[in-house]
């Protein structure tokens, strides 16, 4: 209980130093939102009634900060995220963050956890056939990969893919333009098409991580005293592999899963940059250079909760997968 | 990478045997040594001055003048690698370094230090360490004024020293109770020549292996940046590259290699610290070492 | 909105480099034959789509009220109409839109509007002249609505209906706004903006379903595409020919441009990187055209604060020592022509154009003697060079370029200039609150020279150093020319010129500004089906996609070949 109590605590501080950080970076930089809306209008429109516009959708810079700090506080935890001042000026920032989600959810987060399973799955088999042939050469083909930058072998995929192929698989956007999003199967098969490229992406650069981290770790069990004693009790080799090693192996590598959910979020940034894949990554971008508060603090509040959840989660799981950890708290 | 057992090996000449005995860490050392010597002399590679004057033929294809071709806009591939090289080495190494220090700082004083110091720390450390750091960097970047080399260094030191912290907290608190800790707190040593004489030189090897990492991260988060435009278009980088490359649709205009080559030096120098990181992982666990002569036993 | 001014790059730059003497002129439009301008006359049978490639960075809100500058692109000119089009690239040549007919009166401070008989708004329910009051009504309840400032800034004092005539009143002459409010400002229906959520908040309702009186609605939109099918009930007989018209989202210039280059797209708006190669070599059936409309100048800060800039002798050196042909050439690939010291943006605006005077005034070519004897007056020399900063956009290529070949003339006169990118806010809070040496920039301009000019010169469009200017950034105050700006309304035709040709000297005598390029509308389109295109033998709008209301011509135009049969 008291384990729970702090893990909440270190929820609710985290949250609000992220919170408070988001509110506070972009109103002290220079630039704002009527300049960028006056930019992008090309100064042809009166100030005085893009300002009143602005005003009318929330925007009131002249408010003591103190106050907007509080009110912004409140509205974000209660939902009241407002609505987009930047390039989608006057839609709720809901409706912008929903349409893009299950793009991101889908090809992101779909593809981590593949990445993650597949990663541990591959892992665990190379760590267990020690020495074997898969176990000599993934090992340095997954340092390499693993440090590669996201975006390069984004286009790379591109070159290869795309235009080498004249336009086989298609290197940019969610679905071929002139569909209309329904359950036929030529949107959905356009929908794959589009989504090929950019989750093959993600899934080579993340996977090799997970294998390395779960072979390592699947080596330092195999060499404790249980899995030796499994192995005298004359227990079938999958019995060892699976019940007592890598379940014990996983451990590290779930709460590395969940501490590395920041470094996909940077991957799916850029990866959403580089494919104009209309997902969260590439809103934050947008967000970013329309000087669009509202969306960029409630994506910034979302990226960050995601993160918290997959921490608390796997803390959960950790707790449940090792009776140990319950014992510590 | 996992939090290592306490290391064996104490002395540098301990880590550097270790090294040399690591094929990977061999090749990882010699990629890097490579790209230092271009970084400092990069006048013995190319005889190009000024790699973004608009010299030459544009978008020419790779030939005995050009090994790489040219751009869209007729400067030389080759040169701009060849002087990219010292900016995005001087990123890696730069803010790798303070990186490093700050997260010994943090990590070890709060282990040394225990209490309240150790929660508001660790706390911090934590809270940093959840708080996803690109769409953060992007916004710092974007809102910095444009991204100038210092900038840019203070952000990602800002941002990735808290994996390193962590990582140096746990292993600092498993030493504190070592014999010869003791013994020396029994010699009446004050705290701090402890913690820099005695604890620090048996944690080098996770040190160095965090060094390598944050130096990893920098480099790819500062080539991500460059790539968004977040960074100084004028200035001589990989990723400056990358972000010209892309502005001027280089796949599509005929010119791959404009993007691939500063994306592959991307590549190569990140390796090349991730196989002296990972030959560190071995080196601290040899459990982790290749079998090369027989095979485990199976059951 | 990302990398959608990109522009002409230094790939320009180069390929001029490259290509120094083989290629006199590179950038021509292709013309089409006569039979063709004879052919697009119409009238013509109804068919066809067409598919807009216009980059705006993100996907589209489906939102589609006329107030909200944000996605009012693509509602105006295809759904909502204005009273009158004024063709900027014709001397204001008129179409009448939704008003068949207007009367000034003498002073030229009230004006009376026939609204047009028959026309329907799309729901089915007549067009009346009610709906033309509550429109310019709206705008004085809800100054957010105001996007033109007609109540504030104009002197709109009433608006009334009677029969289907509406008079608008000023506090004086108004005639420059005629632009604005009759051809800026669209009609909304006073059935659905005067009731319910639309009511209530005018400026921010989404408007999902827009109910307009023009020739195209909205069926269906989504997140990637806007699918516009024709109205059938369209106040102009047998118009539009074309029946679809397809407006993808682009986020990035890229796949707009791939799409343009396959045929895929055939109306592009956007800069196009070594657009020979990459478009107009793919197919003989593709045509470039961008018509200049405004300049790109060096703004230089007036402020005494900043002591050399504000030096006229400097201004002079610099406007003498740049080679504004070759910055054309060089710095924007021949893609935009060179502008002139006087502001009058040429071929558009010739009849204010006052070459005699350019001549005299010793700016019509380059002098680099004389910016050199101009500044060694002051001391300065190439060994001892005056150190000046300009700041432009990161990712405005062409702008760099440009900006490139401009240190390299000004070097050898004795100006030793560093080129600053900022990201666009930091150059935005920077240029409007006057802290630089030298700016570079483009100002909005309108169916004269009188409204760039007058943005850049009067002084109740600046401010003081260190609050945000409207448009005067450099700080130019001089009451003689705010007079002649405010005589401007009330002359006839011939005094408006006159007036422009006397603000042009002092254009030239005070260095206020340093025009260097004149920016354009980009404008790609392919012929292969669509016909009917704007064109110079045809200019009857402004080509690009993104101009309000100009859209609707040209979508008015437009006719496929194959439907003819």
């Amino acid at each position: 209980m008291r384990y729970l109590l702090r893990r909440g605590g270190f929820f609710l501080l985290t949250l609000w130093a992220a919170l408070t950080l988001n509110f506070f970076l972009p109103r002290l930089m220079p630039g704002s939102p009527l300049q960028a809306l006056r930019d992008r209008t090309h100064n042809k429109l009166s100030p005085a009634a893009l300002q009143e516009l602005l005003t009318s959708y929330g925007f009131k810079p002249d408010e003591n900060l103190a106050v907007q700090y509080v009110d912004y506080l409140g509205n974000m935890v209660t939902g009241h995220w407002g609505v987009s001042i930047g390039g989608s000026l006057g839609v709720p920032v809901t409706t912008i963050i929903g349409e893009a989600l299950p793009w991101t959810l889908g090809l992101v987060g779909v593809t981590t956890v593949l990445a993650f399973l597949l990663g541990s799955l591959i892992g665990t088999v190379a760590g267990w056939k020690r020495g074997g042939r898969l176990d000599a050469v993934l090992p340095p083909v997954f340092v390499i990969t693993s440090a590669l930058p996201y975006f390069w072998i984004a286009l790379l995929m591109i070159l290869v893919f795309s235009v080498w192929t004249g336009g086989a698989l298609p290197s940019d956007f969610n679905y071929e333009t002139g569909l209309q999003p329904a359950f036929t199967g030529e949107f959905i098969g356009s929908v794959l098409r589009h989504a090929v490229l950019p989750s093959a992406t993600i899934l080579i650069t993340s996977i090799g991580g997970w294998i390395l981290t779960m072979r390592n770790n699947m080596i330092t069990t195999l060499a404790e005293d249980y899995v030796r004693m499994g192995r005298a009790k004359g227990l079938s080799g999958r019995q060892i592999m699976l019940g007592y090693a890598a379940r014990n192996a996983f451990l590290p590598n779930l709460s590395g899963f969940a501490m590395s959910l920041g470094f996909v979020i940077a991957g799916s940034i850029l990866v959403e940059y580089v494919f104009n894949y209309p997902g969260l990554g590439y809103l934050l971008y947008n967000s970013v250079q329309n000087v669009d508060y509202p969306l960029m603090q409630a994506l910034f509040m979302l990226f960050t909760v995601a993160v918290l959840v997959a921490v608390l989660a796997c803390d959960l799981a950790t707790v449940w997968l090792d009776p140990r950890a319950r014992a510590k708290g | 990478m996992t939090v290592l057992p306490a290391p064996r090996i104490r002395a540098r000449g301990g880590v550097w045997t270790a090294v040399r005995h690591n094929r990977k860490a061999m090749a990882g050392l010699i990629l890097l040594v490579l790209f230092c010597l271009v970084a400092a002399w990069p006048g013995l590679f190319t005889s190009v001055d000024d790699p973004n004057a608009l010299a030459y033929a544009p978008a020419l294809q790779p030939s005995w003048d050009h090994p790489l071709g040219t751009t869209s806009l007729g400067q030389d591939i080759y040169a701009q690698l060849v002087h990219g090289t010292r900016e995005s080495l001087v990123i890696a190494l730069v803010a790798g370094l303070f990186a490093t220090v700050l997260s010994v700082l943090v990590g070890v004083s709060a282990a040394y230090l225990g209490g309240i110091v150790d929660d508001i720390l660790s706390m911090l450390t934590n809270v940093v360490l959840v708080i996803p750091a690109f769409p953060l960097i992007i916004i710092l970047a974007k809102y910095a004024g444009q991204g100038t080399l210092g900038v840019m260094l203070f952000v990602l030191v800002i941002t990735g020293w808290s994996y390193g912290a962590n990582q140096l907290r746990a292993q600092a608190l498993s030493l504190r109770n070592r014999d010869f800790l003791e013994a020396a707190r029994v010699r009446g040593e004050r705290r701090i020549y402890i913690i820099v004489f005695e604890a620090l030189p048996t944690m080098t090897s996770l040190i160095v292996a965090n060094f390598l990492g944050a130096a990893l991260y920098s480099v790819l988060s500062a080539a991500g940046l460059q790539f968004l435009g977040l960074g100084d278009p004028n200035s001589s980088s990989w990723g400056t590259m990358l972000y010209w490359s892309q502005n001027q649709q280089a796949l599509l205009s005929g010119i791959p290699l404009w993007a691939l080559a500063p994306g592959l030096c991307v590549a190569l120098l990140g390796t090349s610290f991730a196989l002296i990181n990972y030959a560190f992982d071995e080196i601290g666990n040899p459990a982790l070492r290749p079998v090369r002569r027989q095979r485990v036993r199976r059951s | 909105m990302r990398r959608t001014k990109l522009v002409p790059a230094l790939v320009a730059l180069a390929l001029a480099l490259a290509a120094t003497a083989c290629s006199p002129s590179k950038q021509q439009p292709t013309p089409d034959s006569s039979e063709d301008i004879a052919a697009d006359m119409g009238p013509h049978k109804q068919g066809g789509s067409v598919t807009i490639a216009n980059v705006t960075g993100q996907t589209w809100t489906c939102q589609f009220n006329p107030f909200n500058p944000a996605v009012n692109q693509t509602s105006n000119g295809f759904v909502y109409e204005p009273l009158v089009f004024v063709n900027l690239l014709q001397d204001q040549a008129e179409t009448p839109m939704l008003a068949s007919s207007y009367e000034w009166n003498a002073e030229k401070t009230s004006i009376v509007f026939t609204v047009r008989d028959g026309v329907k708004w799309n729901d089915g329910q007549p067009l009346t002249a009610d709906d033309v009051v509550f429109t310019f009504e709206l705008m004085k309840k809800e100054p957010a609505t105001d996007l033109y400032a007609l109540w504030t800034g104009a002197g709109l004092q009433s608006v009334k209906g009677e029969g289907n005539k509406v008079t608008l009143s000023f506090a004086q002459a108004a005639q420059p706004y005629f632009f604005n409010f009759a051809n800026q400002v669209v009609i909304v229906p006073k059935h659905v903006f005067g009731a319910g959520e639309a009511a209530a908040s005018p400026a921010t309702w989404a408007n999902p379903n827009p109910v307009g009186t023009g020739p195209f609605k909205v069926d269906p939109c989504t997140a990637n595409n806007i699918q516009y099918v024709a109205n059938p009930s369209y106040w102009q007989p047998g118009k539009p020919y074309i029946q679809k018209v397809q407006y993808p989202a682009y986020l990035d210039n890229g796949p707009a441009n791939q799409d343009l280059a396959s045929g895929k797209a055939q109306w592009g708006s956007q800069f196009i990187p070594g657009i020979e190669n990459f478009y107009l070599n793919k197919s003989p059936d593709n045509h470039t055209w961008s018509p200049p409309v405004t300049n790109v100048a060096l703004i230089p800060n007036l402020d005494p604060s900043h002591a050399a800039t504000s030096k006229l002798e400097v201004r002079q050196a610099i406007a003498s020592a740049i080679d504004r042909a070759r910055v054309a050439e060089i710095g924007e690939g021949g893609q935009q022509p060179a502008a002139n010291q006087t502001g009058v943006v040429l071929p558009t605006f010739q009849k204010y154009y006052d070459g005699a005077a350019v001549a005299s005034a010793g700016y019509d070519k380059p002098d680099a003697a004389r910016a050199t004897s101009l500044l060694s007056g002051l001391g300065y020399s190439p060994s001892n060079p005056l150190k000046l900063s300009v700041i432009t956009v990161t990712g405005y290529t062409d702008w760099d370029a440009s900006l490139a070949v401009i240190k390299q003339q000004l070097a050898p006169v004795g100006i030793e200039l560093t080129v600053v990118d900022l990201a666009q806010q930091t150059y935005n809070e920077r240029l409007f609150k006057g802290d630089f040496d030298l700016a570079y920039y483009g100002q909005a301009g309108g169916p004269t020279p009188y409204y760039e000019l007058r943005q850049i010169l009067h002084s109740a469009n600046t401010a003081p150093l260190g609050t945000e200017a409207t448009t005067n950034f450099e700080r130019y105050k001089n009451p003689a020319v705010d007079a002649l700006f405010d005589k401007y309304p009330t002359a006839d035709d011939a005094g408006q010129v006159q007036i422009i040709k006397e603000i042009s000297g002092f254009m030239l005598r005070d260095v206020p500004i340093i025009p260097v390029t004149e920016s354009v509308d980009w404008f790609q389109y392919n012929t292969s089906d669509i016909r009917g295109w704007p064109s110079p033998q045809n200019p009857y709008a402004q080509p690009a996609a993104f101009n309000i209301p100009d859209v609707g011509q040209v979508l008015l135009h437009l006719y496929s070949k194959s439907a003819q049969k």
